[in-house]
């Protein structure tokens, strides 16, 4: 069970510990902690259907828990939803906007579902316009902007409150290289000022980019939590190994590798990932020395391919 | 329980209701048009055209002319359907096309505060162009075409609020229902029209059969309409009025947390 201090001192923005949901007799999160501190990003990492959405959703208060606790900057979600999703910035996966409002009038509409309002809602409306880039289009529908521009909107409207604890879900996906680095910049800068940013990625380079923490979920439980390293450390290996699978000896390799006990190793195109520790590495040198071969760290794409298999 | 009931006073669904007042605010003389020329059109049409062709046309036993009878049978036509139709097609699109809804509950609203301005929004519209259609009355009684006590249709307008909150209600729940806009046409043509024309809007709904004794008796609609009739031709309270009151009451009553309970399935996957 990952469970958290609840009486820690040092409360976070985000504490949230053993979260499950089921839908329709099937439980898609399990069991689930999760914490954020001020000025860290937390990337929530799992294939798609892992439980990433459910949890981030239950966090910030659009589906009820099952079981479990989560507090928003000290305050109980159960106890007191109102006063906590005060403190709750959210950017959907999806476009939520209102196309019924232009880009100005989306910011100004959002403010009125909040209380206590914000103050100065017209300053800060026309400061977040300024900060996103999206001043020239003030006037404009938000359905007549590029997919970049739409994400600042979506982001710039869940800061209009002023929120401690943000939420991103997957913020990039659908953007071409430009507008995902944009957006990267601007979580960036979010999380040097001071807010607690919970995101949801199936782009390894994002997680790897953003997160200084990551949480890896597998069929709604958590299977590693940490810096990216460690978790790949945890969950795939040391070392990737890297060889043909049209090469002769790659059955030869496959049948090895059943015989030593590890996981068969993952076809990827026309090629064979082997995942490794040092001595599995010195044995396969020893016992493949004269095979073509390439060893390298392993990344986070890896990871997502381990969590894609069945387990 | 009351929960369900007292969420209509927070300031949550007040904000979900200013947030269609305010688009609506943009868009009223596009809006306003529709609730404006169809009662003349209906009125001119049907009152002074068909009814030429009526004579003799009786109601309660007395003379009089289809005009005067259809006038007030389309005041309450009007708060019935606008609020019906708000409900089920604005609704729906808020909610499935245009992510409204999601919008929403991604803040301090719940979705008991989003199911509550739905409600209010398609009663304060249903309201609005009754309002437009007592306008076109008092204009038609002003001019001598029809006699009506034109006053009181002002005083029936909380009657028609309410009313109008009730189909409201029933509009959601076939919003909650229906499993795509395409199916939105079964119970538009299987329920609401024949409910529409079947209680006294358009023509008297008259008999000794059991079943159209239990069906007037049960008929909210019905009693508004024979009721706002009384009001408008006669000038009477009657006991109409108080029997829709209660109908419309109780229906807000019953369907308001089965709309919720619905919408919590299809909208949050819970429940």
């Amino acid at each position: 069970m990952h469970t958290y201090d609840l009486n820690s001192p040092d409360e976070p923005v985000l504490l949230a510990t053993g979260l499950s949901k089921q839908f329709a007799g099937r439980r898609v999160v399990d069991d689930v902690g999760l914490r954020c501190q001020a000025g860290q990003v937390v990337g929530l990492l799992g294939a798609n259907g892992a439980g990433k959405t459910t949890t981030l959703r239950m966090c910030y208060g659009f589906l009820q828990p099952d079981a479990g606790t989560i507090r928003v900057a000290g305050i109980d979600r159960r106890v007191d939803p109102e006063a906590a999703a005060r403190r709750v910035g959210v950017c959907t996966q999806d476009d939520t906007f209102d196309t019924d409002f232009t880009v100005r009038g989306n910011l100004e509409q959002m403010s009125r579902y909040f209380r206590p309002r914000p103050s100065g809602v017209k300053a800060r409306v026309t400061a977040l316009l300024e900060r996103f880039g999206l001043h020239r289009y003030a006037n404009a529908k938000p359905d007549s902007l590029s997919g970049g521009y739409r994400r600042r909107l979506m982001i710039a409207r869940a800061l209009i409150h002023a929120p401690q604890l943000l939420f991103l879900d997957e913020p990039t996906t659908g953007l071409d290289p430009q507008a995902r680095l944009e957006v990267w910049e601007l979580v960036d800068t979010l999380r040097r000022e001071g807010l607690g940013i919970v995101l949801t990625t199936h782009y390894m380079d994002e997680a790897e980019r953003l997160s200084d923490e990551l949480l890896v979920l597998r069929e709604g439980r958590v299977v590693a939590t940490g810096q990216s390293q460690a978790v790949l450390g945890d969950l795939v290996g040391e070392h990737m190994l890297v060889l043909d699978a049209h090469d002769s000896a790659a059955a030869t390799v496959c049948a090895w590798a059943r015989q030593v006990g590890l996981p068969e190793p993952t076809r990827v195109l026309s090629t064979l990932h082997l995942a490794l520790d040092g001595p599995g590495l010195a044995r396969f040198s020893a016992r493949f020395g004269d095979l073509r071969f390439e060893v390298r760290p392993p990344t986070l794409d890896d990871l997502f391919l381990k969590l894609a298999e069945k387990p | 329980m009351t929960l369900h009931y007292r969420a209509a006073l927070q300031w949550q669904s007040r904000a979900v209701l200013g947030r269609h007042l305010s688009v609506y605010r943009r868009n009223w003389h596009t809006a306003a048009l529709p609730p404006l020329l169809e009662p003349i059109i209906l009125l001119l049409a049907f009152g002074v055209g068909l009814g030429g062709f009526i004579p003799e046309f009786a109601w309660r036993g007395q003379p009089v002319s289809y005009l005067a009878y259809l006038a007030p049978g389309m005041l309450a036509y009007t708060a019935f359907m606008t609020a019906f139709f708000q409900a089920l097609f604005a609704a729906y699109i808020r909610m499935h096309y245009q992510k409204t809804w999601e919008g929403q509950l991604i803040t301090q609203v719940r979705l008991e505060h989003v199911v509550w301005g739905e409600v209010l929004w398609a009663a304060t519209l249903g309201t609005i162009y009754a309002l437009i259609v007592t306008l076109v009355l008092v204009g038609f009684s002003l001019t001598g075409w029809l006699h009506l006590y034109w006053v009181n249709a002002f005083l029936a307008l909380p009657l028609l609020f309410l009313a109008a909150l009730a189909f409201a209600t029933l509009g959601l729940l076939f919003t909650a229902i229906v499993p795509s806009i395409d199916h939105m046409n079964i119970p538009f043509f299987l329920v609401i029209m024949p409910l529409g024309f079947a209680s006294s809007t358009y023509f008297p709904m008259e008999g000794d059969a059991l079943w159209v004794q239990a069906w007037l008796f049960l008929n909210p609609l019905h009693h508004l309409a024979e009721g706002i009739r009384l009001l408008l031709l006669v000038g009477e309270v009657n006991h109409h009025l108080a029997a829709a009151c209660g109908l419309f009451l109780l229906m807000i009553l019953i369907l308001v947390p089965v709309d919720e309970r619905l919408l919590r399935r299809r909208v949050l996957g819970e429940g």
